[in-house]
C-alpha cells in the first residue's frame, strides 16, 4: 500500500523541456540504491528525472513482446520530436494509448502533453538515446499548448541564464551559488559542466524564440539568423565533431557539412532528417538551402541515402 | 481557407505522395499551421508521413542504462583497506579545525555520516574531510562521495574524503558550514546553520530560568534571554550565571548554535567567553527591537519572544475541564497582518473585539496541525493600539498570494493563494471512507481505520492531486466542500453518479477538468519532512491565457522576437 501513501516522498517536479535540448542529453546520472531517482543530465543542466512536454502526434506504434503490449508515440514540438513510451508495466494508461493509436491509424492529428520519466539507452560506443515513460497523458487543445510553449520558453531561458553565469563562475556549488544561479540548478549545472565540452547556447535560444512567437500566434521560421557560421558544437555529441570544421578553421561546404553531421551522429539507425536540418541551421545555412542540398545528395550525387523515410546514412564510408 | 497558400508545400507532399488528395493535403497544412503552431514548411515531413501508409518506422531498442559503476550502498560492504569507493551517505554533522599538515595550516572537517540515507537501519561512522568539501557536507544534507577511501585505526572503520574526491548534493542539507575562527559573525549567519560561533551582539532580554530534569532527579538554574544585531535576534539559552543586562554589548565567542524544532538558539556553555564589547556605531537596543518584529509569514514553531502586530478576525472563549477536574478558560481566534493570518491562543483572560489592532511581545510560536500558531500566557503580553499599524485587510478575502517554490521550501503557512499546473490527479480522489470513532477521520484503507482497525466508515469526497511549477511541487488536497464547489455537483450528486455510472467515468472527468490544466489555490501549506502539502479552501482552473504568459516570460528576460 505504500503507492498511496497520500504524500510522495521527495517527488521530483516536472521539468518544462523541449524535445531538442532533451534530446542533446548523454549524461545520464543514476544514484546507487535500488529506489534512487535517475537523471539525464541536459546541457543546460537541467537535471530530469521528470518532465512536462507536449506537442503533436507524429507517429504512433503498438508493440508485442513478452513483457506485454507497449506503445511509442512521437510527439513534435516546435524544436524537435519528443520520444514516448507506454511500456508493460503501466497497464492503467493502457486504455488511454489504445485509443491514442487507434485515432492515429485513422489519420487524425492532435495535440498531447505527457508527463513522463526519463528513460536513456547507452550504446557500446557511447551514444545515448533517449526517450520518456510516460506517466499521464492526455489530449490538450491548442491554447494549453501555447501556454507550455511559454512557460516551456521561460525554464529554457532561465537555465540559458544560468549557463551563462556557469560559464564565468568559479566551477562549485558555492561559485555558482555566488554567481547566482538558481539552488535547484546548481547541481545539474556542475555535472554538465564537467561533461559536456562549451556550446554556444545560442542554438537553444533559437528553439525560444520560436516557441515564444508559436505561442503568440505568430507563425514564423526563424532560419539562417547568424550569416557567419558557428564553429563547432554538434548537436549529436559524444563522438568528436572532427570533421565540421576543417584544418584551417574556415567553413566548409554545405554538403560537407551534411555528410559529416551523418558521420558523426550515425550509429546504426542512420540520422534523422530534423537533426541535419537543426545542425545545418546552427551554422548559418537557411532551412531551404539545407532541404536542396540533402536532396541533391541523396538524388544526384548518391553520397548518402534515405533508407527509411527521413533517416540519412552515407552510401561511401 | 485561403486557396493556394500551401501550394508549394502540397507539390512536395505529393512528390512523395502521389495518390494524396491535394485538397485534403492543404487542409492538413492549414491545420498544422493554425492547430498545431507549426509552420508549414516544419510541418512537412510530418504531413507526408500522414499521407503515406501507415508502416512501422521502427525505432531502436531502448532500456535503461547499463553504467556499471564501483559503488557500496552500506559500509558494512567496506573492508579497511578499500579506495576509490562510491557511497550515498547522510550527513549528521560537520565540524572542523585547523591543522597543521606539512608544516601549512589547513582546514580539517571531520564529523559522522550515516549509510543507507534514503530508507531502512542506518549505520554512522566517522570521517574526515580533507579536500575543503565544507560547502557541500552540510549537516543533514545527503551527498554520493565518489573516490572516497577506508582509513582503519585501532580496529576502527572510517572514511577519509580527499582532494580528488567527488561529492555530489542529492538532497539539500541546511546551514552553513562552520568555519572555526574567532572572528566574529552575524546574527542571520550564525541561525542558518548548528556550528561554534562568535557573536557580537546587543543583550535585548535576559531573565532566570529554571529547567527541570525529566527524570525527577531536580532542576537546574539557566538563564535565557535574546540578542541582537543590525541583521536580526536570536534566542540563548546559558548554562551558566550570567553578568550582563538589558541593553549591554557583548562578545559572544565560542558559543554553540543548536536548533530547538526550527528555530535556532544559541548556547552559552562552560568554553564560552563573554566579555563586554564596545563599538558606538552598534544599534541600540530599541533600534533592533523595532527591526526584529515579526510578521506571520516568518513564524517558524518553537520561536520564543515574538514581537509583532495583528488585527483580530475573531475571538472566542472555551472552557474545558482539566484532567485532574479542574475547570478552566483559554481564548483563542483568528488574527492577521498583511503578510497572512494565523491562530492566536490565550492563557490569560483578555477580551479581544473583533476588528482592532494590537501588539503582542514575548509570544511564543507552537506548530498546531502543521501550521505555527502564536501563544501568549500572561495578560501583559497583550497590547491594545489605539492606531492601525498597517492599512485596512479585508478577511473574507485575504489571501496572500505566494510562489509556489516559496511556499515549498519556507515554513508552514496559512490564507495563502498560489498558482501551478496540475501534474498528476491520483487514483485515491474521489467518494473515500473515514473513519467515524470519536476524534478521528482517518481516512480507511481496504475498510481498516491506521488507529482502530476496521470500523464502518462514513463516506466523504476529497481530491487528491500534484501541483507543480517546474521547480518544484506540492500535493493537493481538496476537502469536501471546495471540491463540490470546483465540480459544480453537490457530494450526493456525485455519490450517486458514481453508484450508478461506476468510478471510470467519474476519474476520467477528474482528469479531464484538471489534469495539464493550471490552478489557483488558496489555502494553507504544510511543510513537514515528507514534503510540501496544500490543503485548498477553495481551487479554480486558470483561464488558458499563452499571449500574456509569453509577453510576460519576455518582458522577464528581455527577448527581442
Amino acid at each position: 500500500m505504500t503507492f498511496s501513501n497520500p504524500i510522495r516522498v521527495g517527488r521530483q517536479s516536472a521539468i518544462r523541456v523541449f524535445a531538442h535540448e532533451y534530446r542533446d542529453a548523454t549524461l545520464p546520472e543514476q544514484g546507487s540504491g535500488e529506489y534512487d531517482p535517475g537523471f539525464m543530465v541536459t546541457r543546460l543542466g537541467a537535471k530530469i528525472n521528470r518532465a512536462l512536454i507536449a506537442g503533436t502526434i507524429d507517429s504512433s506504434e503498438r508493440r508485442e513482446s513478452e513483457s506485454g503490449q507497449s506503445f511509442r508515440f512521437n510527439l513534435i514540438d516546435v524544436t524537435g520530436t519528443h520520444r514516448v513510451e507506454v511500456s508493460p508495466f503501466n497497464p492503467e494508461l493502457h486504455p488511454e494509448a489504445e485509443e491514442i493509436h487507434a485515432r492515429f491509424e485513422r489519420g487524425d492529428r492532435f495535440i498531447m502533453m505527457v508527463v513522463g520519466k526519463q528513460r536513456s539507452f547507452t550504446t557500446e560506443d557511447g551514444g545515448v538515446f533517449t526517450s520518456y515513460n510516460a506517466q499521464e497523458m492526455r489530449e490538450i487543445n491548442s491554447q494549453i499548448y501555447a501556454e507550455w510553449l511559454a512557460e516551456t520558453a521561460d525554464a529554457t531561458l532561465r537555465r540559458i541564464d544560468a549557463y551563462e553565469k556557469a560559464l564565468t563562475a568559479e566551477q562549485s556549488m558555492a561559485g555558482f551559488r555566488g554567481a547566482g544561479i538558481p539552488e535547484d540548478l546548481v547541481d545539474g549545472m556542475l555535472l554538465s559542466r564537467a561533461h559536456y565540452p562549451d556550446f554556444e547556447s545560442e542554438v537553444y535560444m533559437l528553439d525560444v524564440l520560436q516557441a515564444l512567437n508559436a505561442a503568440l500566434g505568430r507563425s514564423v521560421e526563424i532560419v539562417n539568423r547568424s550569416p557567419e557560421p558557428v564553429p563547432s558544437n554538434p548537436v549529436v555529441e559524444e563522438k568528436p565533431p572532427q570533421n565540421i570544421v576543417s584544418e584551417n578553421g574556415s567553413a566548409m561546404s554545405l554538403d560537407d557539412l551534411i555528410i559529416s553531421t551523418i558521420a558523426a551522429g550515425d550509429r546504426g539507425e542512420g540520422v534523422d532528417y530534423d537533426a541535419i536540418i537543426r545542425e545545418c541551421s546552427v551554422h548559418g545555412h537557411s532551412r531551404q538551402d539545407a532541404e536542396d542540398a540533402i536532396d541533391s545528395l541523396r538524388a544526384v550525387g548518391g553520397r548518402i541515402s534515405e533508407h527509411k523515410f527521413g533517416w540519412f546514412r552515407l552510401t561511401e564510408v | 481557407m485561403s486557396d493556394g497558400k500551401y501550394d508549394t508545400e502540397v507539390k512536395l507532399v505529393l512528390q512523395e505522395v502521389s495518390n494524396a488528395d491535394p485538397a485534403e493535403v492543404a487542409k492538413e497544412f492549414e491545420r498544422y499551421e493554425n492547430e498545431f503552431l507549426i509552420p508549414p514548411r516544419d510541418a512537412l515531413r510530418s504531413v507526408v508521413r500522414k499521407f503515406m501508409e501507415p508502416g512501422s518506422d521502427a525505432d531502436k531498442t531502448v532500456s535503461q542504462p547499463a553504467i556499471v559503476a564501483k559503488k557500496v550502498s552500506r559500509f558494512s560492504e567496506l573492508g579497511s583497506n578499500d579506495r576509490n569507493v562510491s557511497i550515498e551517505v547522510l550527513v549528521s554533522s560537520y565540524n572542523s579545525r585547523l591543522q597543521q599538515v606539512r608544516g601549512e595550516e589547513r582546514q580539517i572537517g571531520f564529523g559522522f555520516i550515516e549509510d543507507s540515507p534514503w530508507e531502512g537501519e542506518r549505520t554512522k561512522w566517522e570521517y574526515k574531510d580533507w579536500g575543503n568539501k565544507a560547502q557541500d557536507l552540510l549537516p543533514n544534507s545527503i551527498v554520493r562521495l565518489e573516490g572516497v577511501s577506508v582509513n582503519e585505526w585501532n580496529g576502527k572503520k572510517s572514511i577519509n574524503i580527499n582532494q580528488t574526491s567527488r561529492v555530489s548534493v542529492l538532497k539539500e542539507g541546511s546551514g552553513t558550514p562552520s568555519v572555526p575562527t574567532s572572528e566574529p559573525i552575524t546574527i542571520e549567519q550564525a541561525s542558518k546553520g548548528e556550528s561554534t560561533v562568535t557573536v557580537v551582539a546587543r543583550v535585548l532580554s535576559v531573565k532566570p530560568d529554571q529547567i527541570i530534569r525529566r527524570d525527577g532527579s531536580g532542576s537546574i538554574d539557566v538563564v535565557r534571554g535574546r540578542v541582537g544585531d543590525q541583521t536580526g535576534s536570536i534566542g540563548f539559552l546559558s548554562w551558566k550565571a550570567l553578568e550582563v543586562k538589558e541593553g549591554d554589548l557583548v562578545k559572544i565567542e565560542n558559543a554553540q548554535v543548536k536548533r530547538f524544532r526550527e528555530t535556532p538558539e544559541i548556547n552559552i556553555g562552560d568554553y564560552t567567553k563573554i566579555e563586554p564589547y564596545h563599538d558606538r556605531a552598534f544599534p541600540t537596543k530599541d533600534d533592533i527591537q523595532q527591526e526584529s518584529k515579526s510578521t506571520i509569514m516568518n513564524l517558524r514553531d518553537g520561536m520564543r519572544d515574538v514581537e509583532i502586530e495583528l488585527q483580530v478576525v475573531d475571538w472566542t472563549v472555551r472552557s474545558f475541564t482539566t484532567k485532574d477536574g479542574e475547570s478552566r478558560e483559554v481564548r483563542s481566534g483568528e488574527v492577521q497582518d498583511p503578510s497572512g493570518r494565523c491562530r492566536l491562543t490565550s492563557w490569560a483572560k483578555v477580551d479581544l473585539i473583533p476588528g482592532s489592532f494590537i501588539k503582542i511581545q514575548n509570544a511564543r510560536v507552537q506548530a498546531w496541525q502543521g501550521s505555527p500558531d502564536l501563544v501568549t500566557d500572561g495578560p501583559d503580553q497583550i497590547e491594545v493600539l489605539e492606531k492601525a499599524p498597517f492599512g485596512p485587510i479585508d478577511s473574507s478575502n485575504h489571501w496572500v498570494t505566494e510562489d509556489l517554490d516559496v511556499l515549498t521550501s519556507g515554513g508552514s503557512r496559512r490564507g495563502i493563494s498560489t498558482s501551478g499546473r496540475i501534474v498528476s490527479v491520483r487514483s485515491d480522489s474521489g467518494i473515500i471512507l473515514r473513519c467515524t470513532k470519536e476524534g478521528c477521520r482517518r481516512v480507511l484503507r481496504d475498510g481498516m481505520c491506521g488507529e482502530h482497525g476496521e470500523v464502518e466508515g462514513s463516506e466523504d469526497l476529497r481530491l487528491m492531486m500534484v501541483i507543480d511549477s517546474g521547480v518544484s511541487n506540492a500535493s493537493l488536497l481538496v476537502s469536501r466542500e471546495p471540491a463540490e464547489s470546483v465540480i459544480g455537483e453537490s457530494f450526493q450528486e456525485i455519490t450517486e453518479r458514481i453508484r450508478t455510472s461506476g468510478r471510470e467515468p467519474f476519474m476520467s472527468e477528474l482528469k479531464e477538468r484538471f489534469l495539464g490544466h493550471r490552478v489557483t489555490v488558496n489555502g494553507r501549506s504544510i511543510n513537514d519532512d515528507r514534503g510540501c502539502m496544500i490543503q485548498a479552501e477553495s481551487l479554480v482552473v486558470s483561464e488558458t491565457i499563452p499571449v500574456e504568459i509569453a509577453e510576460s516570460v519576455i518582458e522577464r528576460w528581455g527577448v527581442v522576437l
